[in-house]
């Protein structure tokens, strides 16, 4: 019966929101551009039941989805651009055919997107400054990319008045009504933090006091960026979150626990090198550096590019890109974590050396020692 | 071996069974830990080729693994309690009152760089000694705590639910499961430098002192030259 009240609840907040103003200006509605790029209703719903399903809610709760879809034009949507490779917008967009995520973010009433908008210059700075005023306290803020901040804010310069991306991104975020972080990089500082760090990248959530969702991912999948937002209209709260702030529905299991080659993990059949036997029989991909053990994500099941793929069904292991700091943390990527490699032991002389080596190495000086001592304590016998 | 002919000496328990038998399943257990934490690090080992999908090594190395772990834990905590409150193993506790005496612990290291006579204890352990099982304790405290983090993501059903709260908390801390699963390979090292020393030093005193401290571990008997033999 809980789920009945969950269910009226939400119906509730979507007939609420459904009575405010549409933001676009052609008054399109959503199942329209869905018959125009092709995609009949029977698909969408289809689609609306799958993403009922990835937010682990019940199957009758699927007009309930579809319906939020139709109200994505509701809510306002900022899109910063920090200090990255705009992937993650690559990833929802970048599709062989138009999907229904990358529609519906078609759909959204983006007020502010760097890479798809027109303006430029001025335009673009005056475009922004309006929508914070316009819609303060009423926009959906998404940030893509890791911040310089504090005195190295000046490598990120963005705009005619030259600001820092580290001021857009607090004046942004102070307005908000709800931030998601979207990518590793603005969720932890992703490459451009690893290891010296020479920007000082820091992740949004060291920038801003309000709470941030994390949506890591290098890129995020196209389902788990739509899934937040169709999430945050359904029920317009944060949704259950884990340790490091990322969304339990997509980030609650491990990689490893899903993955369709385990069967192979725990039998002992491992892939010995690319391109062997084992890799033609699509064994664990373990001990050639899969980092799926170590990482929460749910590519696994969810896959990218429609449902089509994913590195591990391709061939390669995982690289951890969802898990912080995931460049220095999780290398070397073609190789178990044990070979990992120790860069700082005596200022770049331990280079190559990974915890066996070194520990072999103490072994041997032990061992050496030891037997020193013995040898010489055959001779000089120690006092009583 | 004339020179012990009349030479008088006592034996006394040393060890108590209790003691001697959680000394060698903690080792055994450590052992096989050590092994098949090896084995799961780096499956060095492939299984027979078997058309059924039957032959879960990996899965055995693993749940041999967590089991040698769990009887390493309840042996952990066995020695926790033995230690603390059980009266015949007051010996040990002793031992920290020498913890801080500098003069002691450099009379020891004396004694080991054959230049110095051993100094004399007030409980079993001299300074070095004592120093370095805090150490494999820290060691192994650890050695757990990352166990049992690794151990809560593979096997969500356990009874230990109720502690993924802090352990969570921890795997944060410790910054996150990769580096969760370092830590408790580098400890590992750490145990395995352990174990090399502290053998050497066990057949080292067994055979430069007279009291038969090897045998002690397997029988629990000492022998020990009383006080008025030593007057003599």
């Amino acid at each position: 019966m809980e789920q009945d009240e969950l269910y009226l609840s939400l119906s509730e907040r979507l007939g609420k929101l459904s009575k405010f103003p549409k933001m676009r200006d052609d008054g399109k509605s959503i199942s329209k551009l869905l018959e125009e790029n092709g995609i009949s209703r029977r698909d969408f719903m289809k689609w609306a039941a799958a993403m009922t399903a990835m937010l682990s809610l019940p199957a009758s709760f699927s007009p309930l989805m579809a319906k939020a879809a139709e109200l994505t034009d509701r809510l306002p949507v900022i899109w910063l651009h920090m200090a990255e490779c705009t992937g993650c917008s690559e990833s929802l967009l970048r599709s062989d055919a138009p999907t229904i995520d990358s529609l519906i973010f078609d759909y959204i009433s983006l007020e502010y997107h760097e890479t798809l908008m027109a303006a430029a210059g001025w335009q673009a700075e005056q475009t922004l400054e309006e929508s914070i005023k316009k819609y303060k306290g009423r926009y959906i803020l998404m940030v893509e990319g890791g911040i310089p901040s504090d005195d190295s804010s000046f490598y990120l310069t963005v705009g005619p008045h030259g600001q820092t991306g580290e001021s857009h991104a607090k004046e942004a975020s102070d307005n908000a009504l709800a931030i998601f972080a979207i990518g590793t990089c603005s969720s932890f500082g992703g490459v451009q933090a690893a290891a010296p760090n020479p920007t000082n990248a820091q992740p949004l959530h060291k920038v801003t006091n309000k709470p941030v969702i994390n949506v890591p991912g290098c890129p995020p999948s196209e389902k788990n960026i739509v899934g937040n937002v169709l999430h945050y209209i359904l029920f317009g709260t944060l949704p259950a979150l884990d340790a490091y702030n990322r969304p339990k529905w997509a980030y609650g299991k491990r990689i490893h626990d899903q993955c369709e080659r385990r069967g192979h993990f725990d039998a002992g059949e491992f892939v010995q090198e690319f391109g062997d036997e084992g890799a033609k029989k699509g064994y664990c991909l373990y001990k050639v550096g899969c980092k799926g053990p170590y990482t929460f994500n749910n590519c696994s099941r969810e896959r990218f590019n429609q449902h089509t793929s994913w590195p591990v069904q391709v061939g390669h292991g995982c690289i951890g890109c969802s898990e912080p700091d995931f460049w220095d943390k999780m290398g070397p990527f073609e190789s178990p974590l044990a070979d990992r490699l120790y860069h700082s032991v005596f200022s770049g002389l331990g280079a190559d050396a990974t915890a066996d080596k070194i520990g072999a190495t103490i072994l041997t000086v032990t061992a050496v020692g030891i037997a020193a001592h013995a040898a010489i304590s055959v001779i000089k016998k120690p006092k009583e | 071996m004339g020179k012990f002919k009349d030479l008088f000496v006592k034996r006394h328990i040393e060890f108590s069974p209790f003691y001697r038998w959680h000394h060698w399943i903690r080792f055994f257990a450590i052992m096989f830990l050590i092994v098949s934490g090896f084995y799961i690090a780096y499956p060095f080992l492939s299984p027979e080729m078997d058309p059924n999908p039957t032959g879960f090594l990996y899965a055995k190395g693993r749940t041999f693994h967590e089991i040698a772990g769990f009887i390493l834990i309840s042996m952990f905590m066995g020695k926790i309690y033995y230690f603390f409150f059980v009266k015949s193993d007051r010996d040990e506790i002793r031992s920290f009152k020498d913890l801080f005496s500098v003069k002691k612990g450099m009379k020891q290291i004396g004694y080991y760089l054959l230049i110095g006579k051993h100094p004399v204890l007030s409980g079993a352990y001299n300074v070095i000694q004592l120093l370095a099982y805090i150490g494999l304790y820290i060691m192994l405290l650890f050695l757990i705590l990352t166990g049992l983090i690794l151990y809560m993501h593979v096997y969500h059903e356990s009874f230990l639910v109720f502690l993924n709260g802090p352990l969570t908390y921890l795997e944060v801390l410790l910054g996150g499961l990769a580096s969760v699963r370092e830590i408790h390979h580098i400890l590992t090292w750490g145990v395995i430098i352990f174990i090399i020393a502290h053998v050497y030093m066990a057949v080292f005193n067994a055979v430069y002192g007279k009291e038969g401290t090897i045998d002690a571990i397997i029988s629990g008997y000492k022998w020990e030259i009383p006080e008025s033999e030593k007057l003599k």
